[in-house]
Order: structure tokens, then sequence, then C-alpha cells
């Protein structure tokens, strides 16, 4: 037997390598693929019994509704996605230089502060979301999307910079040496030289960025009321007061998830090299 | 070398101006509430028709934790919780991963399997199983019932234990993608010359899944393992969809205890002691998470 066919596996080790993955894929796609369903059909055949495993007839009849009915959803994913947004580009914007600093400039303690950093990113919600509501109902900064956008802003930035500083100490220094040579200062040669081939790892950030800002529901729970409400909240609130229609609560949640599993789909391969590096290489 | 120094200097003040920034949003957002937190835990902290009254109470809050039964089954509830989930993830984890670094595995469609899960909102994930979990009309009940597993159907979030392990099984079912693709990530840095050397050696899969694949992933693992534990620790949407921390506070985790005593009862000096002691674990295991990620000789410089 040669070696690559060792590392294929006998016949036995192949039937027991595609059953496992069968398993795989049903316990993965299973419960997607039931969500997806649930939301196209009528309520009638949701109920129905004996259950229909592989319904008879599709409708987008609850999408209509839901997206009719609460007015809350749709202002929810406005929300949401100015919340996202805000706090993936300002976490870009600040964390970018801060990781470039971390990793390549004279800063002192550059390893220690950039621990703290990650170290931040550890942090169990709760200890910091009592203080942080008491402060902010004292500075009257409750149920504000900007408020809200600050404190994501707090959780992408380890985020951002853990990513990225991965990425620029690979950076072969004499790219910089070069530059340096050229004349260009430190904020040119970042500006002009680091950043455009930084794009992809930049891309990974900002899709886990988004997902974790677009997906956060406790601080969301505890910071905001009616106005900032975002759509985890929206989804929470339809499935405690409609748990009946279940085909409309399904299509709220497929409304939520369908954008963040879009990026992560087509950012895939980024997302998750960027994210294997920050999170185990020192 | 003055041209020189100059040069260093510019390039530190630089280096300063471009983490500052950075470093202010943190010490505010994250820094100034950890300390407060702190000193919250020592305080009586009410709030009556949106006003804040606090009073100072030594170390009252923390002695309330002892006697409170509630607070003990919580943190029974959650080292139950916090080492199954570890353990499930960790082992369903690297079984994926080795099946999908299998050349039969290694079609693009499984990790788009893997990262979907993911990017669902955990909210979303909660409410899709609480249709899948319905006493009634939920398909669990239909599929087992069809396949003639159990013959009536069961309230699977009604009683104590089976509502603590759905719950758990619904987090490992999130929880697991992303772990996953960490290990996978770190079984295709395994270089195939190491498997081929130990093929030379006459080494077969299991023993050059032992002697190979396991040693090398070893740190990738125990880092996953560090991780996943932190993260059991915050867990809360799924409780808070799902059960409400019911039925009998079987399902009260010691995140979404704080939580509740907090916001619910509003006893904030009270929820801010319960929600410190989940902040010293969470310190504890980072420490542990710093020396598996540094090894000792680069810790030094």
């Amino acid at each position: 037997m040669s070696f690559v066919k060792r590392r294929h596996g006998g016949p036995f080790m192949r039937g027991f390598v595609i059953a496992g993955l069968i398993v795989f894929v049903l316990w993965s796609a299973g419960p997607v693929i039931w969500l997806v369903l649930s939301s196209l059909m009528e309520q009638q055949a949701l109920i129905a019994q004996p259950p229909q495993v592989v319904p008879s007839s599709f409708t987008l009849d609850n999408f209509i509704q839901v997206l009719s009915a609460a007015a809350a959803l749709g202002h929810g994913i406005f929300n949401s996605a100015l919340v996202a947004l805000f706090s993936t580009a300002v976490a870009l914007a600040f964390g970018a230089p801060a990781a470039y600093a971390l990793a390549r400039l004279p800063v002192p303690r550059a390893n220690n502060i950039a621990f703290l950093i990650l170290a931040t990113q550890m942090l169990p919600g709760i200890a910091i979301a009592i203080p942080l509501f008491i402060a902010m109902s004292k500075l009257g900064l409750i149920d504000s999307v900007l408020s809200l956008g600050f404190v994501y802003l707090s959780f992408n930035l380890p985020i951002v910079i853990w990513i990225l500083r991965g990425f620029f100490m690979a950076i072969p220094v004499g790219i910089e040496r070069a530059a340096a040579v050229d004349g260009a200062g430190v904020s040119a040669t970042f500006w002009h030289i680091v950043l455009p081939i930084s794009i992809p790892p930049m891309a990974a950030a900002a899709v886990f960025a988004f997902v974790e800002a677009w997906n956060e529901f406790f601080f969301a729970l505890i910071l905001t009321r009616q106005n900032a409400q975002t759509v985890p909240l929206v989804i929470a609130q339809f499935a405690g007061q409609y748990q009946t229609v279940f085909g409309q609560m399904m299509a709220a949640a497929v409304i939520s998830v369908v954008p963040v599993i879009a990026l992560a789909i087509v950012f895939r391969n980024q997302v998750v090299r960027g994210f294997a590096d920050g999170m185990t290489k020192g | 070398m003055t041209a020189n120094a100059t040069f260093e200097q510019r390039r530190r003040r630089v280096g300063l101006l471009f983490v500052l920034p950075a470093l202010l949003v943190l010490a505010v957002v994250l820094g100034y509430p950890i300390v407060d937190s702190v000193a919250l835990a020592l305080q009586q902290v009410s709030l009556r028709s949106g006003v804040v009254q606090q009073s100072w109470v030594g170390l009252d809050n923390f002695r309330r934790l002892f006697a409170d039964t509630t607070f003990q089954r919580a943190a029974l509830n959650t080292a139950y919780f916090s080492s199954a989930e570890v353990v499930l993830v960790t082992v369903i984890s690297l079984s994926i991963a080795i099946l999908l670094n299998h050349p039969i595995g290694r079609f693009g469609i499984f990790r788009i399997l893997l990262i979907v899960p993911w990017a669902i909102a955990p909210v979303a994930n909660a409410v899709l199983w609480k249709w899948i979990l319905h006493s009634n009309y939920g398909v669990l009940n239909g599929v087992l019932k069809a396949l003639g597993v159990i013959d009536v159907y069961h309230v699977w979030l009604g009683t104590p234990a089976s509502a603590l392990n759905f719950l758990l099984l619904v987090d490992v079912w999130k929880s697991v993608p992303f772990v996953a693709l960490l290990m996978l990530a770190g079984l295709q840095r395994v270089p195939n010359s190491l498997y081929r050397a130990a093929y030379m050696d006459g080494a077969g899969p299991w023993q050059s899944f032992l002697h190979v694949t396991l040693p090398t992933i070893r740190s990738v693992i125990a880092i996953a393992v560090v991780l996943q534990t932190i993260w059991s620790l915050r867990v809360f949407d799924i409780v808070f969809v799902l059960t409400r921390g019911g039925p009998a506070d079987a399902t009260v985790l010691l995140n979404f205890l704080a939580y509740r005593v907090t916001f619910n009862f509003l006893d904030l000096g009270y929820g801010s002691a319960i929600a410190n002691v989940v902040f010293v674990l969470t310190v504890i295991l980072a420490i542990v998470y710093v020396r598996l990620l540094w090894p000792r000789e680069r810790r030094a410089g």
C-alpha cells in the first residue's frame, strides 16, 4: 500500500469517513433546513398531525405578513445595520493603526498592551453590563443607537487588532525599509504601503466584527428600549408574543440571519484564516 | 547616531498616537466598568423610578452568596453545563475536523455547512430550537414518534434535567462549528512530511493519529478548551429565549442569575457580586489561556 493510498485509508476506513460525513451533514444542515422550510409553510401544514416533514406546498405569506405586521422588524433591521456598520467601520479606523503600531513600531510594552487588549475580549458581559447600565442611565445614554454602537466598538476593536496584528507581523520588514529609504514617513508608509496589501485580512476582520455586532443580544437587551431596538431583540420579543404563529416566527428568524450568513459564506476562507491565526498564534 | 535616535523617537511617537484612540475607547467602555463592578459589589444599589441609590455595605453581598440556595443551584448548573459543554464541543469538533481533513471531506460545501451555524444569531438559533422542541407541534417529537423511539410526545423543556440537557444540546450545536474550524486550521498546519516519515516507520493510521496528529495540534486543542470554557460561562441568549431559567430554576446559570437579580429584581449590588464571581472564574481561565498561547521563552522577551 502506497503512502497516498494509506492516507486515504482502506475500504473500511472510507466507509467510516463517508458515514461520519453523512451524520455531520444531517447534524449541521438539518436544523437550518427545517428553519427555512418552516418559514415557507402554511400554518395548517405546520400544526398538521402527524407532522409533515416534507411539505406539500410552499408560500411566501409568512414573510409578507411579518414584514407588514411587525413594523418593529424593519426598525430593528435599520438599527442593527447602523450599529453594526458604525462599530465595524470605526473599529477598522482605530484598530488598523493600533495593530500596526503594536506589531511594528517601538511602542513601549507592545506585547503586554496587545495581551491586555485580547484579555478584554474575555471579560464576561454581565460584569461590564451592570456598571455600564448605571453610568449610562445617569448620563441619559440609554436607548441610543450611538451609545450601543460605542459599546460594540469596544468589542470589535480587540477582534480587529488581534487579526490585523498577526498579519502585520508577517509582512517582510524589507518593504517598509525600502519606503523609509525613499523618504516616506511612518504614516505615509502605513497608509500607502501597508494598508493596500492588507485588504484581505481587513475584510476578514470587518466581516467578523459585523457579524458579532449584528447578532449581539445581551447588551442590546440591557441598554436599549423601544427606540434603539436591534433585530435580535425584535426576534426574541416576537417569539415571546406570537409563539403560536410558528411560520411567521421562523420567517422573522430567516430575515434576520440571511445578511450575515451571506457575508460569512462569501468571506468564509478569510474569516477562518484570520481568526484561526489570530487566536492561536501569540 | 543622533539622527537615528530621533528617527526612532519619531517612530515611537507615531506608534503611541496610533495606539491611543483604541486604548481610550477600551478604557472608557470596558476598563471603567470592570473597576466599578468591584465597587458596586460592595454596595447596596437600588433603582427606584429610574433613580439609582447607592450605599456602602462592605462584604455583605458576598456573605449573602453563601446562604443563597439559588446561587448554589446556579453554580452547580454552571459547573455541569460548562464541563459537559467543553467535553462535547471538543470531542465533536475534533471528530468533524478530522473528517473534513480527510481527502473525501475536502469539498467546499462541508466548510460552508460549518460557517452557517456560526453566523446564525444565538437568538435566532434559540427561536429555531424552541420550534423544533415544541411539545405539540415540534419536529423532534414528530420524527422520534414516527421512528418509534417514543410513544407519546415529550415536553422536552418541561422537566429540570431534560431542560438543562436540551439547552446544552442547543449550545453545543451552535458552538461546534467554530471550534471545528479552528481545529481544522490546526490540522492543516501539520506538515505532510511528518505523516510520510511515520508511514516509512511503519505506523498505521491510528498510530500516526496518536503520535503525529495529536501532539502537533495539542496546543490548538488546549486553546479551544480554554476559550470554550470562557464562552460557556457567558451563555445567556438561549436561556433567555428557551426557558427563562425554568423549570424550578433548573436552567439558571450564573450569568443568567446575575442578570435576573440585577435587572428583574433590581438588586444591582448583589447582582454585581454574582457577576464578580463569573469575572474571577474568567480571569483564572484567561491566565491559563495566556500561558498556553505564549510559550515561556517568548514571555521572557
